[in-house]
Formats: C-alpha cells, sequence, structure tokens
C-alpha cells in the first residue's frame, strides 16, 4: 500500500533537502508500506542506538561516514545510546586501544550529525525529556518501553539506523503504538492480593521478565499494584522488553493511559487474563538464576542506568565497607547522574568501597573478553536475560541489597 | 532445466530475487548475538542451528527476536558478504524488514524476504532443498529436495 505523502515529503524524495534526507525518507516510506502506514508522522524528538560500536561496527562506520559527507544534520532533537568504552575510564576497564578507537570515531561522526552526545539508555532522565502525547522516532528498547508507558509519548520500537533515518527527516511512518488503537492492552495479569500488598523493590525486575516471556510483542495489563517508584517502572519495562519484545505496557491507576482497567483495554474486554502469585514470582526468579550459589566475579547494578535516587541508595548501602578483592561491582550511569553524584559525594562513597564507576556505557556493550568472568550478580531483568551471552557467564539475579552483600562477601548465599 | 516441483504464493516483504540452497529452523531467530557477522554462523548456544553457516543462503524461520540493534549485526554481516541472501518466515516482523531496507539504501544489496506462505515454511522445506524466490511477488520456487 501506498504512503500518503505531503508536498514537502515529496520533495524531500526528489532530493531537493539533499542526499541524506532523500535516502531517509525512502528507508522510511518503504518501511510504511511494509507496516501499512498510511502517512508519516512528524517527531519530537530522536534516540540511536547504533551509538555504540559493539552494535554499529565497521558497516555503521561506513554509514556515518558516508552520511557526514553528504552533509547531514539532524533535523530534530536526537541523543545517543551508551557507547561501547567509558570515554574517560577504558583502559580501567580493559578495552583494547584499538576498539576504543573506533568507538571514539563513531563519537566524532555522531558530532558531526548534531546528535547529543548523552550515552545513556535513560535519556528521558537527562536531555531527552518527552511529553505526553509526542510522536517520537525511538530505539533502545528499555527506553522505548518507558516513554511510552510512563509518560504516554507515542514511538515504535526503531531499529537501529532506521532512528538516524527518523532523525534526519523528522518524521516516521505513522503505524503501530503511534494509532491509538494499537495502543490497547491485550493480555491482563492479575497480581495475587497477598503478593500485591507486600511487593518488594526487585519483584518489579522479576515481574517483567515474567511478563515479557508471556506476552512477545503485545501490550500487557497489571491490575493489583498500587505504587511504584519511577525507578521501579523504569527496571520492569526494561525486563519486559528484553525478555519479550514488550514496548508499551500499562499499570492500572499508576501509568497515564490506564487511570481504570477499561481505559487501559480500550473498552474491550481482553483477550487473556493471567493471575500471578507468589509461586509464578518464584518460578520466574529461579529462571533468571536466583537460586544459584557460590564465588562472584562481577556485580552489576545501573541498569537501565542508575538515578541519582539509586546512587544515593548505593552510596548508603556501601558506606564504610569494603568489596570483596576478587569481586568487581561496577556500577553503571550517564555522565549527568555522575556530576551530580559526585558533588554529593556518593562517587566518593561508592569508590572508597572498592566499587567502580561505569559511565556511559554497559556491562553488555563492553568488551569483557580480557576479565574471564564465570558469575555476575545483578538486579536488573535486563542483565538476566543479556549477559549469558554478551558476557558469556552465569548470571544470578538478586535483590539491590544482595547484589551489593554479595560484592561485599565475594560470593552469593543461596536466598 | 525441469520445472519447479512445487510453487507456494506468499506476501513479498522485501523485493529482490534469489535463486539457492535453504536452510531450516523450526525456532524464532535474533541476529544480534545469535549470528557472527565476520563469519556468517549461528553463534546462538540455545539456538537448533548453532555452528550452521547461513552466509548466501535462504534462511527459513518462523519469525525474529529482535533487540534494536539487530541491523547493527545484519549489515555488518552484509558489508563482510556473510549475510543470508534471503529470508522467508511464517511473519516478517518490522526488524528484519527494516534489515533488508537498509542493506538496499546504504549497501545497494537485496535480499529478498517472503512471509504469510498458505502453510508454515518449515513444515515443506528442508535443508539443502534448492529455491528460487522473489521477494517482489511473494513467488516462492521448491527446484528441488522437498
Amino acid at each position: 500500500m501506498a504512503v500518503h505523502l505531503t508536498d514537502e515529503e515529496k520533495r524531500i524524495l526528489d532530493g531537493k533537502s539533499g542526499e541524506p534526507q532523500r535516502l531517509a525518507l525512502h528507508v522510511l516510506t518503504k518501511l510504511g508500506e511494509a507496516c501499512g502506514a498510511e502517512r508519516m508522522v512528524e517527531i519530537a524528538s530522536a534516540h540511536l542506538v547504533a551509538s555504540s560500536y559493539q552494535i554499529a561496527g565497521e558497516a555503521g562506520i561506513d554509514i556515518y561516514s558516508q552520511l557526514v559527507r553528504q552533509g547531514a544534520r539532524v533535523k530534530v532533537r536526537t541523543t545517543s545510546d551508551p557507547g561501547s568504552i567509558d570515554f574517560a575510564r577504558w583502559r580501567d576497564f580493559r578495552t583494547p586501544a584499538d576498539y576504543a578507537a573506533r568507538q571514539v570515531k563513531i563519537a566524532e561522526l555522531l558530532d558531526q550529525m548534531g546528535v547529543i552526545p548523552t550515552w545513556t539508555c535513560t535519556p528521558y532522565t537527562t536531555f531527552n525529556v518527552p511529553r505526553y502525547g509526542d510522536h517520537l522516532g525511538w530505539s533502545e528498547s528499555s527506553a522505548v518501553v518507558f516513554v511510552n508507558s510512563v509518560i504516554g509519548a507515542r514511538t515504535n520500537r526503531l531499529a537501529a539506523y532506521v532512528d538516524l533515518c527518523a532523525a534526519l527527516t523528522g518524521r516516521v511512518p505513522c503505524f503501530g503504538l503511534h494509532l491509538s488503537e494499537n495502543r490497547r492492552g491485550q493480555v491482563v495479569f492479575q497480581l495475587d492480593a497477598d503478593l500485591a500488598t507486600d511487593f518488594v523493590d526487585h519483584y518489579f525486575p522479576a515481574l517483567g521478565y515474567l511478563v515479557g516471556q508471556t506476552v512477545g510483542d503485545q501490550v500487557p495489563v497489571i491490575v493489583g499494584l498500587r505504587h511504584a517508584t519511577f525507578d521501579q517502572l523504569k527496571a520492569f519495562g526494561a525486563a519486559a522488553a528484553a525478555s519479550g519484545s514488550v514496548a508499551l505496557y500499562h499499570l492500572v491507576g499508576i501509568t497515564p493511559e490506564a487511570r481504570t482497567l477499561e481505559e487501559a483495554c480500550g473498552g474491550l474486554a481482553p483477550a487473556e487474563r493471567i493471575s500471578v502469585g507468589r509461586r509464578e514470582m518464584a518460578h520466574v526468579m529461579e529462571q533468571m538464576g536466583a537460586a544459584t550459589a557460590g564465588p562472584v566475579d562481577v556485580v552489576g547494578i545501573g541498569c537501565p542506568h542508575a538515578s541519582i535516587d539509586q546512587m544515593r541508595r548505593y552510596a548508603s548501602l556501601l558506606e564504610g565497607k569494603h568489596i570483596h578483592p576478587d569481586t568487581q561491582l561496577w556500577v553503571c550511569t550517564n555522565v549527568v547522574v555522575e556530576e551530580m553524584a559526585r558533588k554529593m559525594g556518593y562517587v566518593e562513597t561508592i569508590e572508597r568501597a572498592g566499587a567502580k564507576l561505569l559511565v556511559g556505557t554497559c556491562h553488555n556493550d563492553c568488551p569483557l573478553g580480557a576479565w574471564s568472568f564465570r558469575r555476575l550478580v545483578t538486579d536488573s531483568g535486563k542483565f538476566a536475560y543479556y549477559t549469558p551471552t554478551t558476557v558469556g557467564t552465569q548470571c544470578v539475579f538478586a535483590s539491590t541489597e544482595a547484589c551489593i552483600q554479595a560484592a561485599i562477601a565475594g560470593k552469593v548465599e543461596r536466598p | 532445466m525441469s520445472g519447479p516441483q512445487r510453487v507456494l504464493q506468499g506476501h513479498g516483504c522485501a523485493a529482490g530475487r534469489f535463486e539457492g540452497e535453504v536452510v531450516v529452523s523450526r525456532q524464532p531467530f535474533g541476529f544480534w548475538q545469535g549470528l557472527d557477522p565476520q563469519t556468517g554462523v549461528v553463534i546462538d548456544k540455545r539456538h537448533d542451528l548453532c555452528g550452521t553457516m547461513i552466509k548466501g543462503k535462504i534462511f527459513v524461520f518462523p519469525y525474529g527476536r529482535g533487540s534494536t540493534g539487530t541491523p547493527g549485526i545484519f549489515l555488518e554481516a552484509v558489508r563482510n558478504g556473510c549475510a543470508p541472501a534471503a529470508i522467508v518466515n511464517v511473519k516478517s516482523e518490522p526488524m528484519i524488514i527494516m534489515c533488508a531496507l537498509l542493506a538496499e539504501a546504504f549497501f545497494k544489496v537485496s535480499i529478498p524476504i517472503v512471509d504469510g506462505l498458505e502453510a508454515p515454511p518449515q513444515d515443506f522445506l528442508r535443508t539443502g532443498d534448492r529455491v528460487r524466490i522473489d521477494g517482489a511477488t511473494g513467488r516462492i520456487e521448491v527446484l528441488s529436495g522437498g
């Protein structure tokens, strides 16, 4: 089906706005045709996932170099996802120098296109804060699910480079989650009353993992939760987007498109209802490796990137403590939170305990071959899903407190 | 050369024509963490094709398991000449279609994609079958095997 184009869009496709915009709009139009879009929609901002060398590789450097030579500039506010190195401390993390140089090359190319170098998976906490109802061209699954669900902005999960096409043209094809009828909840999860009344912090990523596994790319609705913090919503969505392809969820009474169950489901009866109790939670946490015990090489917290509230919590848990000499504790965050945490003394407390800040990247994005890690402990559902392949470790899922306790003890106990 | 043993009509998701050998999987596939773009070999230890070369093949799998980084790995494989030459799915998700669009736009390589055949392709195609695929019309001709 042909996508209806405005006169301006036709001019762009005729090359009147330059080759980068022509090529970008060509890709977006073809995508729109394949996905049944009737028109394009203008976007408020973009966020790019192929900012990391691990994702972009040499193909990405070729693509960005070509676009820069042709004079490409982003047309809307555009931020970068984590890179594959900590730009300030890559040597401390044993990143090979030639690898770091390729990431620096990508950074230069993105700079030349006008991308804001946030290097974070949580751009919505720094310089890319969408409003309710905004249309966006974002990738990074954990950020997409956050801005759709918690803010009520509208974006599909764009792919690497398609996000850049959106940034260059300020447009995306209007299909999927840009349309209200596709934002209705499809699968309802009802929490048992005794679980809901005592829903502790690390249940959020665990429930996200369970929900993602169950629904794939459908829209889940969760009934029974009374309260959730910003960071708990972030952890829940990141896990659901990793174990499934969840791009939007509704928490009844909490997220903006779900004041009631009826509103969350758009007035239609949901196809499926699933109840979740303590038994289901225990089962999913076992799948995430929560039952594993033994020595620990590395602990990963701050996935998605830690907020200032989380940095305060880590600092208070590490105050006056020392992590085990055979264990690494790496706290992942972005440069904005790092700066604020430094001013507030949290960085000093964390580093004095022997932990390291890993800024602008994370365990999943860095080359960690030189470390030979065998067992990683994390409080992140996303890490729990990906690190067995990205880092090649066994993974143990635990609460934030238990993660820090494991770093201090150098081992994880059976819960 | 004799005519095709069987002709199937699906939905063309990405244009291009190719004739070659089929590699069939019964499991969903994610290129990100699933394919080594330097060799074209499947590296996902949880996958039934782990260790199999899909470079230059018509890769048949039910649907994609897509991280948003998927085109990163896919285009790196295209650049190295290690990508599959064509793809047949039960249902092609936008992520995989985007990979073909980007390969065409940035590397001038057509990777035809067809989905929506009348029967699941993994039920009538076997690894090693020779097939002709047209990604514009959605037509698939099984030339030998099956």
